[in-house]
């Protein structure tokens, strides 16, 4: 998919300083890494600062990317990867740790801030008549584990290749195949519970 | 179930081929007996029946759109030497809120709000953090077009306004990020009125073309400024909005006056 040659003098010209190159790199991958952040970490709020966040590890690091080892996007994929992974744990710990904020027991594990907050914001998510299950969908994605999560956004939403899925998740590819055909069952049984308490 | 072997395959093999079919990848005879698997076993019917709804759920995602300012932000977050080398010498450990929130805190609050962490500025803030920074300055914004808009200037002139307050509390990377704030900010700034001034400028000369002569005649390098002030006063007076409102209040003629 990306031009490999095209990206590796892109990537050259962004190491020797030009802020032009860094700003087309920035403009090529923002959409992706903001899409993958929202997805994952559930709110507008925290796909922003998380995008952000990503774009400055990947500026910091840039030096360590190596052509030869894969393409750029499965490389900004894994720096954003680890970065929401981080997030995930930061806040989950922040979580445990907070004794005003306890959850309901039973079904706390994949439960983010924005769940238990109402949104009152409008979704990003484009087009009236489907809002309503975008939602659905995009709140069900949120009661997965991360593991799941991260494997079905991958491979559904952005499209990645098993195998490159695999090197994001520094995992085998039967795993990744395994945690898709989990994550998507158990998103579809979420979704059904949701919609026969609805009718 | 694992006992028996429906469609030639076990419940591992079905699984194992489980995302391949649901991408239509399965050769014909796999399919066959993937198939038959599906339809005999109690547990990979259901399996293959929820994979294939999660799936098409999942597609039905729609790409979210980014916030608007996302990419300037990031560039704002990203370039220049100052940024980057505090980044370099900020703890690995540290967050980049925590980070941030070290920049912010020796600043005064209207500078905390501009150093927020997404950078969340409207044009109209941006502005009027432009004017509150240059009438500190000693510069106000009738003179804006006449003052020297060269980056160094500028980034003289601020440095200096702002280490006499903040000398002490400020090491020298924060201050280059600040001054790269307000340069990128006056850069769009002059951008948008460059603009203007064109237009304005080619107006005039098709409407007054007598005029040529006397503006010819004006060597002293600043121009129109009389006329420039004079056609401003005909129109309709624009107020920028609040520090966290995107929006630009026109107040109509008669009501400004
Ligand atoms: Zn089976």
């Amino acid at each position: 998919m990306e031009d490999t040659q095209a990206v590796a003098a892109l990537v050259e010209r962004c190491l020797g300083g030009d802020a032009a190159a860094w700003e087309e790199i920035v403009r090529l991958y923002h959409r992706r890494i903001y899409n993958v952040s929202y997805r994952f970490a559930g709110t507008a709020e925290d796909a922003e600062d998380l995008t952000q966040e990503v774009f400055i590890k990947m500026y910091r690091t840039l030096k360590s990317y190596d052509v030869s080892k894969g393409a750029l996007v499965t490389w900004v994929t894994t720096v954003a990867r680890n970065l929401l992974v981080d997030n995930f744990r930061r806040r989950k710990h922040d979580r445990m740790t907070d004794s005003l904020e306890s959850a309901p027991a039973g079904h706390q594990d994949a439960l983010t801030l924005g769940e238990q907050l109402p949104d009152l914001g409008p979704s990003p998510d484009a087009g009236v008549h489907t809002q309503q299950t975008q939602r659905a969908v995009h709140q069900a994605l949120q009661k997965l584990s991360p593991e799941l999560r991260e494997a079905v956004i991958l491979r559904d939403l952005q499209e990645l290749e098993y195998r490159e899925i695999a090197q994001v998740l520094r995992v085998p590819e039967g795993t990744v195949k395994s945690r898709i055909n989990r994550g998507r069952a158990e998103l579809a049984r979420h979704l059904s519970r949701t919609y026969r308490q609805v009718s | 179930m694992y006992g028996e072997h429906p469609g030639g395959m076990d419940c591992t093999q079905f699984e194992a081929l489980l995302s391949e079919a649901l991408d239509g990848a399965l050769s014909q005879p796999l399919l066959a007996g993937f198939r038959a698997h599906a339809a005999a076993c109690a547990d990979c019917g259901p399996l293959l029946a929820g994979a294939q709804a999660g799936m098409s759920w999942l597609k039905s995602l729609a790409e979210v759109e980014p916030p608007r300012n996302l990419v300037l932000n990031i560039l704002i977050a990203t370039s220049g030497a100052g940024a980057a080398a505090s980044l370099r010498q900020a703890s690995p450990t540290s967050s980049w809120r925590d980070r941030l929130r070290q920049w912010t805190r020796p600043l005064a609050p209207a500078f905390s709000a501009v150093l927020q962490p997404r950078f969340a500025l409207s044009l109209g803030m941006a502005f009027f953090s432009i004017t509150v920074l240059l009438n500190a300055a000693g510069l106000h914004l009738s003179s804006l077009r006449a003052a020297d808009l060269r980056p160094s200037a500028i980034q003289e002139n601020l440095t200096r306004a702002y280490n006499e307050t903040t000398a002490r509390a400020l090491k020298y990377y924060e201050n280059i990020r600040l001054v790269y704030e307000i340069e990128s900010r006056v850069r769009e700034f002059r951008n948008a009125t460059r603009e203007e001034d064109q237009q304005e400028q080619r107006k005039k000369e098709l409407e007054k073309p007598r005029d040529r002569k006397y503006r010819d005649d004006n060597t002293s390098g600043n121009p129109d400024r009389k006329q420039d002030r004079y056609s401003r006063q005909n129109e309709p007076v624009v107020l920028a909005g609040t520090w966290l409102d995107d929006s630009v209040y026109t107040i109509p003629e008669g009501r400004a006056a």
